[in-house]
Parts: structure tokens; C-alpha cells; sequence
């Protein structure tokens, strides 16, 4: 019976883990890469997505940039692409991806941008 | 007397009833005539119209060609579309689904009378999840700093920044958006993106946003 009970516990606290983070389409890094964060970052990652036109306030990330990159540690790089610009000091510019991609799926997408940067 | 009068009150009736059937015919002739236009004019090979999508991947979803319909209906503002469909500037500057190629402006463009019946028709395409009457536009402050501060959303869309329109190129345009969307669609989707666009490149804001920012800002947008 105790057994039952906590089974049952577990698979709702599962449950609503994974209700209440981000969805995901099952693509791998670089799909999600292409797919989200090339349009600012662009394709190759050096920060010349289409969004990046002259009147925006800020430039996006050069992920191609080994000095600029390697001052930043993983868990930076999850925070700011899991909540954003603004809940890690840096611009609004840079949305929050929590609720599109999934906790792992983040941590694969900083492999790639460690990949990009080579750092 | 009593009898004429009773002959002019049939006669009323009677014009009445043939005016309201002809009335009611011609509407439902405008659906149906819109609905061939579409089939004509194959619009059904890059937009959907039988709804909800059930696209699971971006793969299935770089196979569409253009804007889903199904809820057209609940998406625009009738005036807008009919005048649209006649002279279809492009609302993307980035080709649909792309954000490598720009978007080449050719949407087809149809007579007076075809943006006529095909708007009549895209107007039954409803969704159950856009709730109509629950947004109001107007120039809402919570909804401006959301806009603007607590997000980015200009990064991506582009809009009027004082007498300049300035923002990101790969979604929609907002500029005059009030014209042409329903603040309940705006909502809607911002509220349950899975039931209105499932695969998209804008970010889940369901969970960032509180119910309440999420109606400010679908206000806001709206009075564009």
C-alpha cells in the first residue's frame, strides 16, 4: 500500500516536472541551433543572424568568439539561454528558451556553442 | 378597411421573408464561392485549413509553404483581409519558413469580388482556444514595459519606434498589426502556442509570462 502510494507521489512530481518545463521537438544541438538561435546568431554562430539589423540597441553574440566565449561558464551560458538576457544582467534582446527546449536539450545546445567557440 | 389592412400587413411580411432569403442566400454563396476561389487557385497547397495542426517536428513543419488558416477566422480582422487580398504587401520580410531567403512578394492577388467571398470564407475558420471578447485593444502600460523592457520582442518583429520602423526581420511585422489581427488571437497564442502554432522559432512565453502580462501585452499589440 505505502509502496503504491509513493509510486503514485513520484510519478506526479514527474509528471509536473515535465509539464512545466520546456516542450521540445527531439532535434539534436545543431537543429535547435539553426532553428532558434541562428536568427540572431546566425547560421554560423558569428552574430549575423537577419535580426541583427543597424537599428537594434545591441549586437548578438559572436559564438565564434574563443576569447569572449571562454569567460563565460557553462552554467552562464545555460542561465542566459534558459532565462534570457535580463535574468543574467545582459539585454532583453536575448529571450528566455526555458519553456521552448527541455532542460537536456539546453545542456546539449552548450556543448555546441562550446563546439563553435572552441573553448 | 380591416381587410386591406390586413392584405398590407401580409405583403410586409411576405417582402420581408423574400428579402431576408435572398440576403441569407447570397452569404452562404459568398462561403461557398470563396471555398471554390481557394480550391481554384490551390491556396490549400501552402495553407492550412482544417485544423488544429498537428505538426510535431521542424521538419513537418518546414513542409509548410505558408501561414496556417484554420483559424483565420479568429486570427484577422475581416476588413483587413479583404483589402489585403487584393494588394498582398508582404507581412514577412523573411520567406515563410526561412531565415536565409527574403520573402519575394508574390502572393497571388485576387478582384474586389473574389477577396470579397474568399474573406467570407476565412471567416467561418474558427479555434475553440481563441475566446472572442476577452481583449480589448488600448495603449496598456503593463503591456508596453513587457513589450519593450521585460522582453525583447522588437528583436524579432518589427514595429514602430517613434516615426521609424525598426526591429528584428524573421517575425511577422507589427507595425499596424491592431488592423489586421484580433487582440484574442494574440492572446491565445501567447497563452497555448501548442494549440494554435505547435513547432515555431518565437519562444514559449506560457510560463515566462503571467496570465496577466499576457493580456496586457496582446492589448498592447493590438492598438497598434
Amino acid at each position: 500500500m505505502k509502496k503504491g502510494i509513493i509510486s503514485g507521489v513520484i510519478i506526479i512530481v514527474l509528471a509536473i516536472c515535465f509539464v512545466l518545463q520546456g516542450q521540445g521537438f527531439g532535434a539534436s544541438p545543431g537543429e535547435n541551433y539553426k532553428w532558434y538561435c541562428a536568427q540572431c546568431h546566425g547560421l554560423n554562430g558569428k552574430g549575423d543572424g537577419p535580426n541583427a539589423t543597424k537599428e537594434q540597441p545591441v549586437t548578438p553574440r559572436d559564438h565564434t568568439d574563443t576569447k569572449g566565449m571562454s569567460k563565460l561558464t557553462d552554467a552562464d551560458i545555460e542561465n542566459v539561454i534558459r532565462d534570457g538576457g535580463k535574468a543574467t544582467g545582459k539585454s532583453t534582446m536575448m529571450p528566455p528558451w526555458g519553456k521552448t527546449m527541455t532542460d537536456a536539450e539546453i545542456k546539449e545546445l552548450v556543448k555546441y556553442l562550446r563546439q563553435l567557440c572552441k573553448c | 378597411m380591416k381587410r386591406i389592412k390586413v392584405y398590407q400587413k401580409l405583403t410586409v411580411v411576405f417582402f420581408s421573408m423574400v428579402f431576408t432569403g435572398i440576403l441569407a442566400g447570397t452569404a452562404n454563396a459568398d462561403v461557398a464561392g470563396g471555398q471554390k476561389i481557394f480550391e481554384a487557385k490551390e491556396c490549400g497547397a501552402c495553407h492550412l485549413t482544417k485544423g488544429p495542426n498537428q505538426d510535431k517536428t521542424f521538419e513537418d513543419k518546414l513542409k509548410r509553404k505558408g501561414p496556417d488558416l484554420w483559424f483565420a477566422g479568429s486570427k484577422f480582422k475581416k476588413e483587413w483581409l479583404v483589402k489585403w487580398l487584393q494588394d498582398p504587401k508582404p507581412i514577412r520580410q523573411m520567406a515563410y519558413n526561412s531565415i536565409e531567403k527574403k520573402n519575394p512578394g508574390d502572393h497571388s492577388k485576387l478582384s474586389g469580388k473574389e477577396a470579397g467571398d474568399m474573406t467570407d470564407y476565412l471567416m467561418t475558420l474558427t479555434s475553440k482556444d481563441v475566446v472572442a471578447g476577452t481583449i480589448k485593444a488600448k495603449k496598456d502600460l503593463m503591456g508596453k514595459m513587457v513589450f519593450e523592457k521585460k522582453q525583447g520582442c522588437y528583436g524579432c518583429h518589427s514595429s514602430m519606434r517613434g516615426a521609424k520602423v525598426a526591429g528584428g526581420l524573421t517575425g511577422p511585422s507589427l507595425v499596424d498589426v491592431g488592423k489586421r489581427l484580433q487582440g484574442d488571437w494574440i492572446y491565445a497564442y501567447l497563452k497555448n502556442p501548442q494549440a494554435i502554432i505547435p513547432v515555431k522559432r518565437m519562444p514559449t512565453y506560457a510560463g515566462v509570462l503571467n496570465d496577466s502580462e499576457m493580456k496586457s501585452v496582446a492589448s498592447y499589440v493590438a492598438s497598434f
